[in-house]
């Protein structure tokens, strides 16, 4: 099981590192009940307690359909309307992230897939076609190690990890921290590579200008079927591992009728990340996307 | 998967905002799109709410559509 903050678990720090100075940064602190964001928020609710705990006639438990007015009925049993969205805090961090990302013109990207389909491969591929041409920064979300960040960097880019420890999925203040640190130029390419899993991040928004989801011949054509959410809130879906689909008896047109099944409008591109076949056409749609239009 | 990560941010915001006040009940609102398994947020809120200022309420969880996730309202308790 894992937490919607990492907290769930008493033994789970969220931890950034920065491959290139070896700096490690506690960015939450495991066993914590949401001890960070608090201090706001606190003012619903409770404004128009207390004026009428007498000489009301109506019933305290009526449903209230239909009306969104903080209630107050008395000193007990009120009825408190909040109508807030339970992802709200994270949700007002991306659109933070989202505004800073579009006012400095930095196309950020989250990738999202299951472990193994090849996100760091294509990251590194794109990072050496794009050399010289675009400032790339990356943020790598895995539970634990560097290993994906030293990749990375090796590859000629600036990279952020954050190890999520048991949670599965990045959330929005974990990228604002590891833009705090990146600080990506004007115009630059800011590529999130969230962690393995085709469940979670689709629930998370972070910021990002579109979630790139990334599939591979070999997990076989009905994977869109089976995850829809994931490849539901994709704008960009990346059939990897092309070069391997006659050897794994993968059916390209079957899986891209599956993607167009749950998801009509997002763009499809087949590619090999090893191979570099198709990378043309990601490369061309990084070009064309503008910061700011979906 | 995440419904007990889930569970903690509806304890939180209804904490938030109900003060050292007892909570009877807590209504939430979830869609089909949400991704949300309510079977699963049920058994962890017991789970959740033991040991916070929700012991003892109980969540009630109302269909709604598409991919809603809200906190409709809370009820206060008596206070013991």
């Amino acid at each position: 099981m894992c937490g919607t903050c990492g907290c769930s678990d008493p033994a789970n720090d969220v931890k950034m590192v920065d491959p290139e100075t070896g700096k490690e940064t506690l960015i939450r602190q495991g066993g914590l009940l949401h001890d960070h964001d608090h201090g706001h928020a606190h003012h619903h609710g409770h404004d128009h307690g207390h004026e009428h705990g007498h000489a009301h006639t109506h019933d305290h438990h009526h449903p209230h359909e239909g009306d969104d007015k903080p209630h107050a009925h008395g000193p007990n049993g009120e009825i408190i309307s909040l109508e807030q969205a339970v992802l709200s805090k994270n949700d007002s961090i991306a659109a933070r992230n989202r505004g800073w990302f579009e006012g400095r013109g930095v196309l950020a990207l989250n990738l999202v897939s299951s472990p193994g389909a090849g996100k760091t491969t294509l990251l590194e591929r794109t990072i050496a076609e794009m050399a010289g041409k675009r400032p790339i920064h990356v943020i790598e979300g895995d539970q634990m190690t560097s290993n994906d960040a030293e990749r990375i960097r090796a590859a000629g880019a600036r990279a952020i990890q954050i190890n999520t420890g048991a949670g599965c999925h990045l959330e929005a203040d974990m990228i604002a921290d590891a833009v705090a640190t990146l600080d990506p130029e004007p115009g630059a390419l800011l590529l999130i590579e969230n962690v393995g899993n085709l469940v979670c991040p689709s629930m998370f928004d972070l910021g990002e200008h579109m979630k790139v989801a990334v599939i591979s011949t070999t997990e076989g054509e009905d994977k869109p079927l089976k995850y829809p959410h994931m490849f539901r809130a994709a704008g960009l879906v990346i059939i990897n591992k092309i070069d391997l689909a006659p050897h794994v008896d993968f059916d390209e047109d079957l899986c891209r009728r599956n993607i167009a099944e749950v998801n009509g409008t997002a763009r499809i591109i087949s590619l090999s990340a090893k191979t570099a076949e198709g990378m043309d056409n990601w490369l061309g749609f990084l070009d064309g996307a503008v910061v700011g239009r979906r | 998967m995440h419904e007990l990560g889930l569970s903690r941010n509806i304890v939180s915001i209804v904490s938030e905002n109900a003060g050292d006040r007892p909570v009877a009940r807590v209504r939430v609102a979830v869609g089909p799109l949400a991704c949300v398994e309510t079977r699963a947020l049920q058994f962890c809120w017991d789970i959740v709410t033991e040991d916070s200022p929700l012991a003892g309420a109980t969540l009630e969880i109302v269909e709604a559509d598409a991919d809603t996730f809200l906190i409709k309202e809370f009820e206060f308790g008596e206070i013991a």
